[in-house]
């Protein structure tokens, strides 16, 4: 055990009470706020509570649905308290602590946190920045003037830059990398709603993908989804009496790394040492907050917009040493039976891209003992949070 | 092409240097720090008197990626982009774009030349020396 921090007075004092999501699909058919609805609907369901009882809702700063629009077509007219956070992926794990402080504070009592969005059909999110030419990009703080004018457009060349430069420095492969799309994929050949669930795949499959961006190749990158996901988080104490088993947030951290660039995603390459993580000194809080460390964690839901960030995660929040992701992945840890199984849903790899939402829900179905692939006597979940520029994380706990 | 905003306030001054043909980056006057990308505050001793600086031009490849599947129209796989870290300022890590998909190796000397985008706005880019 690693010393309490006692600044941190939210340990195991608020829980997730109810998840709901939509199916996740290359088209929805329907408008981002209609599958917010839909998954919020459920997630009450699930809690046995009514719209009535909403009195926070909090988001994705990414996200076109307002908490003012969604509690407006839920019905919610008791809203009290809202908040956005980001960036991105970063979200979800910072949402849970939004919601934390808010029920702890005496904000909110009941508070949904959600994730919505046509990620293939409307705004695909590989697609980076499409503004036509001849515009001027950039200022204003953004400094994608050093970069888009370029042609460095999306997230997955920003990854690329960083997966090469994990393998110049430690020798990763791209076996290595296929080890986490096969570990997600097979997972997900496990559970029914995937979108790669009936698709199994084999190293050979993985190599033989075609390059996107090198070293990435098409199975290294997620899948652009529509689909959204929603939870709801209320104090330990409430959830105990509500009917499904309540999943306790154990500690939320977030984390910058030490030598944190200004912007968004981009200048993440000007880092010195650039695969090296915010989620790192989140990692140091949450343990210190959790009281726990990595080897008494269960299973984790590593963000994986790539198949290299699940390495870098890996290293981050200390499962293995800097430049040992590699090698800790081809051994089997990170697979159903290994000692860490990771993305036991399929992940954004093979389930789904919520953008790190349909992680949450994952993490409380499997300390539920309700997954699909259930991990047997699961009872500390870690949930992380898209690793640029900033890292999040959660430690879920079976009550 | 996408054109750069080459009027920000606080990095504007690099592509004024460009247009003129010469590499410069932001440095903190009070305690020297390179400041990449650009800002008028210093981090490192909360300084907020900076100027730019001439870079000699020459730096070495930290990391590159080919783009084999385009992902905006006005750039067209397939293209490689370069990362490359100057030799005299190694805070300051700076991108470049190579047509094709050239030979590249970890570490090897890279060399600044200069492209002209648009009436005015010029691009430092890099290619192996």
């Amino acid at each position: 055990m690693i010393d309490d921090d006692i600044a941190f007075a939210g340990r195991d004092r608020c829980a997730v009470a109810g998840i709901g999501q939509t199916e996740f699909s290359r088209d929805s058919g329907r408008s981002v706020l209609s599958l917010a609805v839909e998954a919020s609907r459920k997630a009450l369901a699930d809690a046995g509570l009514d719209v009535s009882d909403v009195d926070g809702i909090v988001r994705c700063e990414q996200d076109t649905v307002t908490p003012y629009s969604l509690a407006a077509a839920l019905g919610a007219s008791n809203l009290a308290y809202w908040a956005d956070t980001g960036p991105g992926g970063v979200a979800p794990c910072m949402m849970m602590g939004l919601a934390m402080g808010a029920v702890l504070s005496g904000q909110a009592k009941t508070v949904l946190a959600f994730r919505s969005l046509n990620g293939r059909s409307e705004a695909r999110l590989g697609s980076g920045d499409q503004r036509t030419a001849g515009q001027r990009v950039g200022g204003f703080g953004t400094y994608d003037e050093f970069y888009l004018p370029y042609g460095l457009i999306s997230a997955g060349q920003t990854f690329a830059l960083m997966a090469r430069r994990h393998m110049i420095e430690y020798g990763t492969t791209a076996e290595h990398m296929g080890a986490v799309a096969l570990a997600c994929r097979a997972a997900a050949n496990r559970t029914p709603h995937a979108q790669m669930g009936s698709r199994a795949m084999t190293m050979d499959d993985y190599l033989a993908s075609r390059m996107i961006s090198s070293p990435l190749r098409l199975f290294d990158y997620c899948l652009e989804s529509d689909g959204a996901c929603a939870v709801v988080i209320t104090s330990a104490e409430r959830a105990r009496d509500l009917p499904r088993h309540p999943v306790l947030i154990r500690a939320v951290a977030g984390g910058a790394p030490p030598d944190l660039r200004p912007g968004m995603m981009f200048p993440v390459t000007t880092r010195e040492d650039m695969t090296d993580l915010g989620g790192r000194r989140a990692a140091d809080a949450l343990w210190r907050r959790a009281g726990v460390g990595p080897s008494e964690v269960d299973i984790a839901q590593l963000y994986d917009c790539f198949t290299v960030s699940v390495i870098l995660q890996l290293e981050a929040f200390g499962f293995c040493g800097r430049g040992e992701g590699g090698p800790f992945v081809a051994s089997g840890a990170i697979r159903h039976d290994g000692s860490l199984p990771i993305n036991t849903g399929g992940g954004h790899l093979s389930e789904g891209y919520v953008h790190g939402m349909n992680h949450i829900v994952q993490a409380v179905r499997q300390l539920r003992g309700e997954a699909d692939m259930q991990i047997p006597d699961a009872e500390l979940c870690l949930c992380t949070g898209g690793p640029l520029p900033v890292g999040s994380s959660v430690l879920f706990r079976r009550a | 092409m996408l054109i750069p905003n080459t009027t920000d306030r606080d990095t504007g001054g690099f592509f004024a240097a460009a247009a003129e043909g010469r590499l410069v980056y932001r440095a903190c006057d009070d305690c020297g720090a390179a400041l990449h990308p650009p800002t008028a505050c210093c981090p490192h001793c909360g300084g907020e008197n900076t100027s730019w600086h001439d870079a000699q031009g020459t730096g070495t490849l930290h990391s590159w990626t080919t783009i084999h599947q385009s992902v905006h129209p006005e750039y067209t796989a397939p293209y490689t982009l370069v990362l490359v870290t100057l030799d005299d300022t190694p805070e300051v890590r700076l991108m470049g774009r190579i047509d094709g998909e050239p030979e590249l190796e970890p570490g090897m000397t890279m060399q600044v030349w200069f492209e002209t985008v648009a009436d005015g706005v010029v691009l430092p880019q890099w290619r192996p020396a």
